[in-house]
């Protein structure tokens, strides 16, 4: 029915039940065309808060081990899904920056995507930060997503 | 004019800054500004809406003809005026309308609530300011027009603290410089191990305890900030710590003045609590502005608190970079660690500091105390305290055995807060300075008979007069505009700041970071306040 999937992934233990979703689909279907994409979240950039104290040098130094770690760590996601899932080496890797909704939305347009797959929202374990990946805490709203989609969106359980 | 569309809100509010200027000169607002207790700020109103405004519209224009390029006065000037001229307009609107519309709101109030509001969560101009710019940020969010002027807000709060240094003395700085590098040093480094000692209780990895504890050791997200790429920390380590650092730092922000005047504390030892005590750096010029916005001892105290946690800022990145290098080989040069990490405005607060000490801003006379201040302003009023101390004597008859001219004197002195002139005779400097002076000497004169046990005056109402007449009594004409200028940099750094405080930030707070961060912090916050109440008792600050 679909042929065109945009699967949505930073990490959590949502996204990766959307992993085996659609890596299942891809194993049902190998003619499935797979792209997985991670946003890098653009509020990464005001992370800095209300620090006034530091040179414009630490900061820029901040930003860049920000980047640097985010790219490792987004290194690290992919390498992870194509052990989880060996079809994952045959599919297209995709890293972008900016407000997580618009940036799925537009993607997918981009792309020509039929259907997105993202992770159902999942309970965290209390007193682990490392569960939540490389997303930050506050989540992504259906009320912002929703209106933008450009195709079916499915939320895998 | 190509570029006309983006600079339409600035010409708006420029626009509206002259109108309300000229609105204010014609004396329309007189009644309200005289409900609001704001009349004698008037002037002032005239003078910086016009000013002001004439600036954006005039900026504004040129940015629409040409897109700012590159050199200085585009970069600091032309490309941020937008955001510049918005947090202006906040700071105005709240220093003359918010505040005091609070206060009144407050004090009908009371009977209901068996308190004021204002008091008990200190909403002052600063801490309004800093809530204005983080409900704006997290509302509206911050307008497109304005982000590059919003964030001139920590270049303009570093020019607040370089021209502090002009208001402190050798004596001061020497006596404060020592609490603060044994109080400073003792706090910082005991907080910094017990977190990376919590780290270990709770299997936390090295860069997230490290990390964290910067943050809660040194100055909040600024050591955080210094430290994450020396601990090479991970994303969610960062963004859990800073989430952590700036809830605790809103919540101390309140806190910490409702606690200090509770326990009765002194300008110098809230100062110096809050300069311990409080995590984020920003934060702790807030509360000191927030415990007394009126003069400013407590944020001179403070400050050096601060800047004395800046100075152990590099310290703190080599122990770490040491502790944490250890396990992986890293090693970071002198220059990357204490060059790069060096917050260089401390030299421009020195440097003025050295300029008033050598009397560049003040003819000696003015050292002598001849230089007597009786106008209309904020900085010469007694505290709210004061004031109220000063009003429930007059009322309950403690002022019966003084002469007519004393009486007058006090009487002026609840009145308007300062001793002044008459309002009538404000545009005549001679008159005015003369009566305003005149009151001054009868009130020295009251003091005078209470020593002499001639008359019997409560310790809290003398302690309001003398300061009444100290706040009067001005160093340098200079060093008075600096400090006027200084809180408006306060003022609008910390707006400015407000608006960098945003939900997603805060809602980060979880995890074991804020389980060992609220440990650490409570501990910090106790310990010091206890330790300053024990340590600091005889600091006069000039």
């Amino acid at each position: 029915m679909f042929t065109n999937i945009l699967l949505c992934s930073h990490g959590t233990e949502g996204a990766k039940k959307a992993e085996v979703f659609v890596f299942g689909k891809l194993e049902a279907d190998p003619g499935l065309r797979v792209t997985v994409l991670t946003v890098l979240d653009e509020d990464w950039r005001e992370m800095t808060g209300d620090d006034w104290l530091n040179s414009s040098k630490t900061h820029t130094t901040f930003l860049d081990h920000v980047e640097e770690q985010m790219n490792e760590e987004i290194a690290e996601h992919w390498h992870r899904i194509k052990k989880d899932h060996p079809l994952a080496e045959g599919v297209k890797f995709l890293q972008r920056t900016g407000n997580i909704a618009e940036t799925i939305t537009k993607t997918a347009k981009e792309l020509k995507c039929d259907l997105i797959v993202i992770g159902s929202w999942q309970k965290r374990p209390k007193f682990s930060i490392h569960s939540t990946g490389m997303s930050l805490r506050a989540t992504m709203k259906n009320k912002e997503l929703h209106p933008l989609l450009p195709c079916p969106l499915l939320i895998a359980p | 004019m190509s570029h006309m569309k983006e600079q339409v809100p600035t010409l708006i509010m420029g626009t509206l800054l002259i109108v309300y200027g000229l609105i204010v000169q014609s004396g329309a607002l007189m009644p309200l500004t005289k409900y609001l207790h704001t009349h004698k700020t008037l002037d002032l109103q005239v003078t910086m809406t016009l000013i002001i405004g004439g600036i954006a519209i005039a900026g504004a224009l040129v940015n629409a003809v040409r897109k700012p390029g590159n050199s200085n006065l585009d970069t600091f000037i032309l490309q941020p005026l937008g955001g510049i001229v918005l947090i202006l307009v906040m700071a105005m609107a709240i220093r003359w309308y918010a505040e005091p519309l609070m206060k009144i709101v407050s004090t009908n109030l009371q009977p209901i609530l068996g308190f004021k509001i204002y008091k008990v969560l200190n909403l002052n101009y600063v801490v309004l300011g800093i809530l204005a710019g983080v409900v704006l940020t997290n509302t509206w969010g911050i307008p497109k027009f304005a982000a590059p002027g919003v964030k001139c807000a920590r270049f303009v709060l570093k020019m607040g603290v370089i021209m502090l240094g002009a208001r402190y003395s050798f004596a001061e700085l020497a006596k404060l410089g020592v609490y603060s590098v044994f109080l400073v040093g003792f706090f910082v480094l005991g907080i910094v191990f017990l977190v990376l000692w919590l780290g270990n209780i709770f299997k936390q990895p090295k860069s997230m305890t490290g990390v964290l504890s910067a943050g809660m050791g040194v100055c909040g997200v600024s050591a955080t900030v210094a430290v994450a790429p020396v601990v090479k920390a991970k994303s969610a380590e960062m963004a859990y710590t800073i989430g952590t650092i700036l809830s605790f730092g809103i919540i101390c922000m309140f806190v910490f003045p409702t606690i200090g005047k509770l326990a009765g504390m002194s300008p110098v030892q809230f100062g110096a609590w809050a300069g311990t005590g409080i995590l984020n750096s920003a934060q702790v010029a807030a509360a000191a502005l927030a415990f007394n916005a009126v003069d400013i001892e407590t944020l001179k105290v403070a400050e050096i608190f601060n800047i004395t946690r800046v100075l152990f800022l590099p310290v703190i990145v080599l122990v770490l970079a040491t502790w944490f290098g250890k396990e992986t080989g890293q090693k970071l040069s002198f220059k990357s660690v204490v060059i790069d990490k060096f917050p260089v405005f401390i030299i421009g607060f020195l440097i003025l500091f050295f300029l008033s000490s050598i009397g560049l801003f003040s003819p000696p006379s003015h050292y002598k105390g001849k230089y007597i201040d009786v106008s209309y302003n904020d900085r010469t009023q007694v505290t709210n305290e004061e004031w109220e101390t000063l009003s429930s004597a007059a009322a309950t008859g403690a002022f019966a055995s003084l002469t007519p001219k004393q009486l007058e004197a006090v009487t002026n002195l609840i009145e308007h807060r300062q001793i002044a002139g008459n309002y009538e005779d404000r545009n005549d400097k001679k008159v005015f300075d003369r009566v305003g002076r005149a009151r001054m000497t009868q009130l020295e004169g009251i003091l005078a008979a209470a020593k002499a046990k001639q008359i019997t005056l409560s310790a809290d109402v003398k302690s309001a007069i003398k300061h009444a007449v100290k706040q009067v009594h001005k160093k340098s004409k200079t060093v008075v505009t600096l400090t006027d200028f200084m809180i408006w940099f306060f003022a609008f750094g910390l707006i400015g700041l407000g608006m960098q405080i945003t939900k997603k930030a805060i809602t980060q707070a979880g995890g074991w970071p804020i389980v060992m961060g609220v440990i650490a912090g409570v501990t910090k916050a106790t310990l010091s306040f206890f330790v300053v109440l024990w340590l600091i008792k005889d600091v006069v600050l000039n």
